[in-house]
C-alpha cells in the first residue's frame, strides 16, 4: 500500500497527488531525442586526461584570481551603480538590449546582446530581447537558429519555450532540424513551423506576414495550416475575427495553400488512439484513408504507415516499400530525412547489406548538414566492410 | 519475405533503433521479447551503438524523473541528462552485473545530481554576499499550476540525503535494499532516514495549506 494512499486531511492529499504526479515527469520525447544528440556527439569525443584536467583547473585557478583581483571591485562597482529596484536600458544607442523580466518582479537587468549568444537559461518565458531606433541585432534562439533583428522589434520565449515576436520584424535562419522534430516561432495567434529555412517574420499593429527565402514553412493558427516555400509570402490578421479561420492565400507563386487540416488531424488523433488500444488495423484502416488525401495530415499519415508496418506488424520489408511510397510522394516532405533515416535502419537490420549501404551513401549526399550524419557513416563504414569481407570469401 | 521478417524479428527489440525514427509505441506481441539489460549492456560495451541508444531509450525517462524530483531545475536539467548518460557510457566496462543495471544509473544519477545542487548552492551564495541578488527558482512553465510543483518545494527543503531516499522510495519505487544499494548505507539508515523525511514532508504540507 502505498504511502498516504488514503489521506486524512487536505495536506496529506496534498502531498499524495504531487508525488503521483512526480511519477509521471518523464520527459517529452522531443527533449530526449536532443539529449540523445548531445550524447552521441559526447560520446565521440576523447575523454580527456586526468592529469590534462588538472593543469586546466590549475589553469584557471591563477586565471581566476588574476582577474578577480583586478576585475572585481569594477564588477562590483559596476553593479552598485546598476541598482536592481528598477529597469534599466543601456545607454549606449547603438547596442541592441535584452531585457530579462525576473519572475513576478518588475526588474529587468540589461546586457547587450551583440557580444555574446543567449545562453539556453536566458530563453525562458518572460525574457525580451528588444531593439529600439536605429538597433539591429543577432540573436540565438537555441537549435542553431538565429534570428536577425530589425529595429524597433521584440523578441520573447512563450510558456513552451518557443521563439515568439512581439513587434517589428526578424529574419529567421534555421539549420536542417534533426529526424522528428521541428523549429516553431508564433507570431500573434500563428505558428510557424519549419524544418531548416530562412524566412522573414513581420508584425505589425494589425497583420503578420511571413516570407520565406529559403526551404518549406507551415503558417499554423490552431488546427489549420498554410504551408510556404521559397518565394512565397503570407499575411493574416493580428487579431482574426474567431469565425474566420486562417489560411490566407500565399500571394505568389508556389503551391496552393494547404486545405484546412480539422478533420484529418481528427483522423491521425484516431488513429493514434485506435493503437493506444490495440487495434492496429482500425489505425492503419484510418491511416490508409488520411494518407490518400493532401497536405500535412496526409503526409504525416503516410509516413505513419510505414512506422506501424515496422514495429507493430513487424513487416519490415513492407514498411521499406511504404516508406519509399511516401518518397516518391513527397520528395521534399518534412518527414523525408525521417524516412530515408527508417529505411537505412530497416534494411540493416533485415540482414540486406548492399541496399543499405546503397541508402546510406544517398542519405550521406543528400543531408550533409544532417545531425544524425556520423551515425549513418559509421553505419555505412560497417556495412562497407562486411560488403568487402563477404565479396573476399 | 517470410524469413527475412523472421530474421528482423529476431532482431527487434524492445528499444527503438539507432536511426529508427519516431517513439515507439508497440503493442508487445507473444513473440517479442526485449532484450535484457546484460545483453544490451554486452553489446553496448562492444561498441553496438544500436544498444547504446536502446539503453538510452529505455533509460532516459528515469533519469529525467529522478532529476526533476531531486531538484535539478528545467533548464540544467537536459544537461544534466547528457552528462549522467555519458558518465554511465564510460563508466559502463566497470558495471559488473552485481546490482539492477537501474540501480547502477541511479547511483550516478543521484552523485551528478548532489554534485550539481552543491555547485547551483555556492553559486547562490556568492550571487546572495558579493552581488546581494536574490537566487532565482526557474519552475518548468507546464507544472507551474500543479501538485507537483508544490511538491518540489517542500522536497527542496529537505537535507539532500533525506531527499534522496523519499525520492527513489515514494517515486521512483525502489525497494530499501535497492535503495541502500544506490546511497552506500545500510538499510536501516534508509528506513531511519525515509521515516524522518516523511516526517518533515507531512509537516511541510501541513504549513503549506494553513
Amino acid at each position: 500500500m502505498k504511502w498516504l494512499e488514503t489521506p486524512q486531511d487536505e495536506s496529506e492529499r496534498l502531498l499524495r497527488e504531487g508525488l503521483d504526479q512526480a511519477t509521471q515527469r518523464l520527459g517529452d520525447e522531443i527533449t530526449h531525442r536532443r539529449v540523445w544528440a548531445k550524447v552521441a556527439e559526447g560520446i565521440e569525443q576523447p575523454q580527456p586526461r586526468v592529469w590534462g584536467r588538472y593543469a586546466f583547473a590549475s589553469a584557471a585557478l591563477v586565471l581566476l584570481v588574476g582577474v578577480g583581483v583586478v576585475g572585481l571591485p569594477k564588477l562590483l562597482r559596476s553593479h552598485g551603480a546598476r541598482g536592481t529596484s528598477a529597469a534599466v536600458v543601456t545607454k549606449s544607442a547603438a547596442t541592441p538590449t535584452v531585457a530579462r523580466a525576473a519572475a513576478g518582479a518588475n526588474v529587468a537587468s540589461v546586457t547587450p546582446v551583440d557580444q555574446t549568444a543567449l545562453l539556453e537559461s536566458e530563453r525562458v518565458p518572460g525574457h525580451v530581447v528588444r531593439t529600439r531606433a536605429g538597433e539591429h541585432a543577432r540573436v540565438a534562439l537555441g537549435g542553431g537558429a538565429e534570428a536577425e533583428m530589425a529595429e524597433n522589434s521584440a523578441i520573447t520565449w512563450d510558456n513552451q519555450h518557443r521563439p515568439s515576436i512581439e513587434q517589428g520584424s526578424a529574419q529567421l535562419s534555421v539549420p536542417h532540424q534533426p529526424p522528428g522534430w521541428r523549429f516553431s516561432v508564433t507570431a500573434g495567434p500563428y505558428v510557424v513551423t519549419v524544418v531548416g529555412t530562412r524566412f522573414e517574420v513581420h508584425i505589425a499593429a494589425n497583420t503578420v506576414a511571413v516570407e520565406v527565402n529559403e526551404g518549406v514553412v507551415e503558417v499554423w493558427r490552431g488546427s489549420r495550416s498554410t504551408r510556404l516555400v521559397a518565394g512565397d509570402s503570407w499575411n493574416g490578421p493580428l487579431h482574426p475575427d474567431e469565425a474566420q479561420l486562417p489560411a490566407e492565400k500565399p500571394q505568389s507563386i508556389a503551391p496552393p495553400p494547404v486545405k484546412a487540416a480539422g478533420p484529418t488531424n481528427r483522423g491521425l488523433q484516431a488513429a493514434e488512439a485506435a493503437l493506444q488500444a490495440g487495434d492496429t488495423s482500425k489505425a492503419i484502416e484510418i491511416l490508409t484513408r488520411t494518407a490518400a488525401g493532401t497536405g500535412p495530415a496526409a503526409e504525416n499519415a503516410s509516413y505513419e504507415l510505414g512506422r506501424i508496418t515496422r514495429y507493430n506488424l513487424n513487416r519490415p520489408r513492407q514498411a521499406v516499400a511504404l516508406w519509399d511510397r511516401y518518397r516518391t510522394r513527397f520528395p521534399s516532405g518534412l518527414l523525408r530525412t525521417e524516412a530515408d533515416l527508417s529505411i537505412v535502419d530497416t534494411l540493416s537490420t533485415l540482414g540486406d547489406g548492399r541496399a543499405a549501404l546503397a541508402e546510406a551513401d544517398a542519405f550521406l549526399a543528400h543531408h550533409p548538414q544532417s545531425e544524425r550524419r556520423l551515425e549513418v557513416q559509421k553505419l555505412a563504414e560497417r556495412l562497407r566492410a562486411a560488403e568487402s569481407a563477404a565479396g573476399q570469401r | 519475405m517470410c524469413n527475412d521478417d523472421d530474421k528482423a524479428e529476431a532482431a527487434l527489440t524492445e528499444q527503438k533503433a539507432i536511426m529508427g525514427g519516431k517513439q515507439v509505441t508497440k503493442t508487445p506481441s507473444p513473440t517479442q521479447t526485449p532484450l535484457a539489460d546484460s545483453e544490451l549492456v554486452r553489446a553496448a560495451r562492444s561498441g553496438d551503438m544500436t544498444a547504446w541508444r536502446g539503453l538510452y531509450d529505455r533509460y532516459a525517462p528515469l533519469v529525467h524523473r529522478f532529476s526533476a524530483a531531486l531538484g535539478i531545475p528545467i533548464d540544467e536539467r537536459e544537461d544534466a541528462t547528457q552528462d549522467i548518460f555519458i558518465a554511465v557510457y564510460r563508466s559502463l566496462r566497470h558495471f559488473r552485473g552485481e546490482a539492477q543495471l537501474s540501480t547502477w544509473i541511479y547511483r550516478i544519477a543521484a552523485r551528478h545530481a548532489i554534485r550539481l545542487g552543491r555547485r547551483r548552492r555556492t553559486r547562490e551564495l556568492m550571487r546572495l554576499t558579493m552581488l546581494k541578488e536574490k537566487p532565482s527558482i526557474t519552475i518548468d512553465p507546464s507544472e507551474r499550476s500543479t501538485h507537483v510543483a508544490t511538491l518540489d518545494r517542500m522536497l527542496a527543503k529537505l537535507p539532500p540525503k533525506k531527499r534522496t531516499v523519499l525520492v527513489l522510495f515514494e517515486i521512483e519505487g525502489l525497494s530499501a535494499k535497492e535503495i541502500s544499494d544506490v546511497v552506500g548505507c545500510p538499510e536501516n539508515t534508509v528506513w531511519s532516514r525515509l521515516h524522518h523525511a516523511r516526517a518533515e514532508m507531512v509537516k511541510a504540507a501541513r504549513r503549506m495549506v494553513s
